[in-house]
């Protein structure tokens, strides 16, 4: 046998792109089992799949607006994703972007009652601002409790956001409460009205979405904040530093990388991030800060950082899939007999599916990778050990 | 061993062979038409670089992977092995690099662990029995025992007795060592003698020839996947076996260039820190290697950790080229001319999910011609230089793109070494420089190491490999239990060293 040949697979692709056709691939493959698991728990339901999901399709593509819809409900969601993965990448789990994104909301409703005399822009400028302020100020405190005491930062903020709804609770029946009701009227607890310049203008009519869409500036700032995050990550130095830190925390310290300084910015960045989460229904939909707003957005972030890999880009994808399965509620509500807690559980399995097929992927990847570099390198004994573990169980 | 003995094993009939081996991985020949016979009541050493196929050949002999060409023959009968569980029932055990104990668990429960007999359990007679082993072959572990209080030698024993405890007649053993103290691995090879002369067949997979030429019996070398000789000890020689597994001569001992001695680049004095820094006192100076032998654990960690600034001392000074750099974070102190070699380089010296690249990067990410001022990368410069480190130092990898995890030791430890040296630092921090690599790659960094010396840099090597410290050192101090407990000229015998590495403090002062 003519011995050593080390025959390599004759392959020109480069590695980059392997391992995105394989990234994506596995994402596809998630995607479909979740849709198949789906299936069945329509068919329990008595339903035709086919029917069923043709709603969702045909309800959520149905023209300009429905779209628009989805990204506009994709649009705050971004926005959580997005700080949830910044801190990820240096390895913490931010899980108070709910609460900073409370806190946001009131610092700029309060923004936006206070400096009412500011012209056009300026004003809406200057409430955005202040709520990346309530965010970073609202996430500097586990960050700086995390570096000095060593409080795990998944415990503070859980409590921490327990009290961002008191402080909204204060503030919508204190400071914020509305001093012009219309009179004669029982009005829920809210701010006063704002100054339409504090306003996001609407976007949307510039693609004939309608106004009810609700789709406004908010959206293209997101896409920039989410090419401003990769930009941060690949490109910039505390981007380098937080996935050392991330990824191997010793050697970033022996390194010299000073570990509680990245983690206290990555959570001021995650914190200005969260904090526009609330813009889009205090100022694009509702012009006020409201008893019954939105919440959960920041636990969505989560699910929806997890479904896009924790890749800004991806995020973005991953935020408007969720949002055209949540749009997708009122089409099973108006065409079907599936309740709408369907589309939940729909949520969950394709999380729990790209979780699992995801890694799955990885570990292949991973492993043809090493391969690889073994083939190249003359190294015969490729088995990494925690192939063997996998192997051996 | 008498002569007897040995003709009576040689006319044995082995009781295992393995026959035209081949196992191929994609674009890979691990194992190429590889024979191997293995006798009982010997130990055989299977010896080769990382990667030649060694422990390749032992997981198909474990049943781990299934070879593509060849057989298996145990006690004369042709054998499919499919999975471990069949390798026991053939009576082939392997104890892994990587330890797989329950650590809540007694010594008891982890070896009957999988081969419990029944739902019912006979602690009792358990108990016994793993006794009994213990007693048999000199194993010092206490059934009793929970895993988690064990050292690492103990827990070793563990799994030495879960394989015996299943009755195998064949024990494989993944680079034993590699994990031991010295004093450990003497144990363990007292063990191995024991169960060798009750006629139990032992595979040792190493590539530390010391050790090899003292145990085997019968040394097979293996390179690129392909046998390139049998041998025994009594036939052999260090440098021979290294070059039938490199391929090429290796020189164990290096010429150290004669150079004059510098100024003083580091004075620690009274160094006092939690653990195990009881008050210690040393000089490095320029074109000078200083080494620091002691047995592992004695307080070599914190001191190199202190020096760097990772650990902060409760008292005592640091001077580096005079400036006082106690307190100082690890940052101030590297940018302050000091490079580090970390005892663990996958635990401190590389991220091994970054790329090469991103890795030459470490430490470095400050540095003007890296990143701007605004904090931008400058990617291009970057990958210039890794480009150039990587060929500088003879990094074998396929592009500077690729995620450090992809390289094997010796070459992890190259880009390690690659970046702490292109600092030009005027100290360097070699801690275990050479651990878990094997002979090539020894040499190597060796080499750049006295090289060190004749750039004009203090080396503070630290060391539990004697032949290391002897190799490289103009001056040699030992350490125990945080303390420094002699100073030695590079020619003191080896037992003079003994006497301060088990703490006497009967110094031979060389002044």
């Amino acid at each position: 046998m003519s011995a050593a040949a080390t025959s390599l697979p004759s392959r020109s692709r480069p590695p980059w792109l392997d391992a995105f056709v394989g990234q994506g691939l596995a994402l596809l493959f998630a995607f479909a089992i979740a849709v198949a698991v789906g299936s069945l728990i329509i068919i329990l339901y008595g339903e035709n799949p086919l029917t069923v999901y043709g709603a969702m399709l045909s309800f959520g593509f149905r023209d300009a607006t429905s779209l628009g819809n989805i990204l506009s409900i994709a649009t705050p969601l971004i926005f959580a994703a997005l700080a949830v993965s910044v801190c990820f990448k240096g390895g913490l789990f931010n899980i108070g972007v709910e609460g900073q994104f409370l806190v946001g909301m009131v610092t700029a409703s309060w923004a936006a009652l206070a400096f009412d005399f500011l012209p056009g822009l300026t004003h809406m400028i200057v409430v955005l601002v202040f709520a990346c302020i309530g965010g970073m100020v609202y996430a500097a405190v586990p960050g700086i409790l995390k570096v000095t005491t060593g409080a795990h930062e998944v415990v503070t903020t859980i409590m921490m956001n327990q009290i961002a709804i008191s402080i909204v609770k204060f503030a919508l029946d204190g400071p914020l409460r509305f001093t012009k009701a219309p009179p004669g009227q029982n009005v829920d607890l809210r701010t006063d009205i704002f100054e339409s310049s504090a306003l996001v203008p609407d976007l949307g009519h510039l693609f004939g979405v309608e106004s009810s869409a609700h789709l406004s500036w908010l959206f293209p700032i997101a896409i920039v904040a989410s090419v401003f995050v990769w930009f941060l990550i690949k490109r910039m130095r505390l981007g380098y530093e937080a996935r050392a830190v991330g990824s191997s925390a010793g050697s970033a310290r022996a390194g010299g990388i000073s570990i509680g300084s990245v983690q206290i910015k990555l959570f001021l960045i995650s914190g200005a991030l969260a904090g526009l989460v609330g813009m889009q229904q205090v100022l694009a939909e509702r012009g006020a800060l409201v008893q019954n707003y939105e919440a959960q957005l920041g636990f969505t972030g989560i699910a929806v950082a997890f479904l896009g890999q924790n890749n800004p880009i991806g995020i973005v994808f991953a935020a408007i899939l969720w949002a055209f399965l949540s749009r997708g509620e009122t089409a099973l509500q108006i065409e079907t007999d599936v309740p709408r807690e369907f589309v939940i559980i729909l949520q969950g399995i394709l999380i729990f599916c790209v979780v699992v097929v995801y890694q799955i992927a990885k570990r292949r990847l991973a492993r043809r990778e090493l391969q690889r570099a073994g083939a190249e390198v003359g190294l015969r004994d490729t088995a990494a050990p925690s192939d063997l573990a996998l192997e051996e169980g | 061993m008498s002569d007897q003995r040995e003709a009576g094993r040689a006319s044995a009939p082995p009781f295992v062979v393995m026959e035209h081996i081949t196992k191929r991985f994609p674009g890979v020949v691990a194992n190429d038409d590889v024979s191997l016979e293995v006798r009982a009541g010997e130990v055989h050493a299977l010896i080769g670089e990382n990667g030649a196929g060694k422990s390749t050949l032992m997981r198909v002999l474990y049943g781990m992977y299934p070879a593509d060409e060849g057989r298996i023959m145990v006690n004369g009968e042709d054998v499919k092995i499919s999975s471990p569980r069949v390798a026991i029932q053939h009576g082939i055990g392997m104890v892994h690099q990587h330890f797989v104990l329950v650590d809540p668990f007694t010594v008891t429960e982890n070896v009957i662990l999988g081969d419990e007999g029944g739902s019912v359990l006979d602690m009792d007679a358990a108990h016994e029995k793993v006794a009994a082993l213990a007693k048999t072959y000199g194993f010092h572990v206490l059934p009793s025992a929970i895993v988690e209080d064990l050292s690492v030698g103990e827990e070793q024993r563990v799994e030495i007795l879960k394989a015996l405890y299943r009755g195998v007649d064949l024990l494989i053993l993944d680079e034993p060592t590699a994990v031991l103290t010295p004093l450990e691995a003497r144990d363990l090879f007292e063990n191995l003698r024991r169960l060798r002369d009750d006629g139990k067949a032992i595979v040792f997979i190493s590539h530390k020839l010391d050790e090899v030429l003292e145990i085997a019996d019968r040394i097979t070398v293996l390179r690129r996947g392909q046998i390139v000789g049998e041998t025994r000890p009594a036939e052999t020689s260090k440098a021979k076996l290294a070059e039938m597994m490199v391929g090429r001569p290796v020189l164990f001992r290096l010429d150290k260039p004669e150079v004059e001695i510098g100024e003083r680049v580091l004075e620690v004095d009274g160094l006092l820190g939690e653990g195990k820094l009881n008050g210690i006192s040393l000089q490095v100076r320029a074109r000078e290697i200083l080494g620091i032998a002691g047995v592992e654990g004695n307080g070599q960690r914190e001191l190199a950790e202190a020096l760097i600034g990772l650990r902060q001392p409760a008292a005592g000074t640091i001077r580096l080229a005079g400036h006082d750099i106690a307190g100082w974070s690890v940052a101030e102190i590297r940018n302050a001319g000091v490079a580090y070699i970390p005892e663990d380089r996958q635990e401190q010296g590389l991220v091994l999910n970054m790329t090469l690249w991103e890795n030459s990067l470490l430490g470095r990410a400050d540095d003007r011609p890296f990143s701007g001022r605004t904090g931008f990368l400058f990617i291009q410069k970057i990958k210039d230089m890794a480009r150039k480190l990587v060929k500088a130092f003879d990094v074998r990898a396929r592009s500077i793109n690729v995620n450090a995890s992809t390289l094997s030791g010796g070459n992890q430890q190259k880009l390690v070494l690659a970046r702490e040296l292109d600092t030009s630092p005027k100290l360097l921090i070699a801690s275990q420089p050479t651990r878990g690599l094997d002979v090539g790659a020894i040499e190597f960094v060796w080499r750049q190491i006295l090289h060190q010396k004749e750039e004009g840099r203090g080396v503070l090597l630290i060391s539990a490999e004697l032949d290391e410290i002897y190799a490289l050192s103009d001056r040699i101090l030992t350490i125990y239990e945080g303390r420094i407990t002699g100073e030695y000229p590079p020619d003191a015998l080896p037992e003079e060293l003994g006497i301060g590495m088990l703490g006497a403090t009967e110094t031979a002062e060389a002044s």
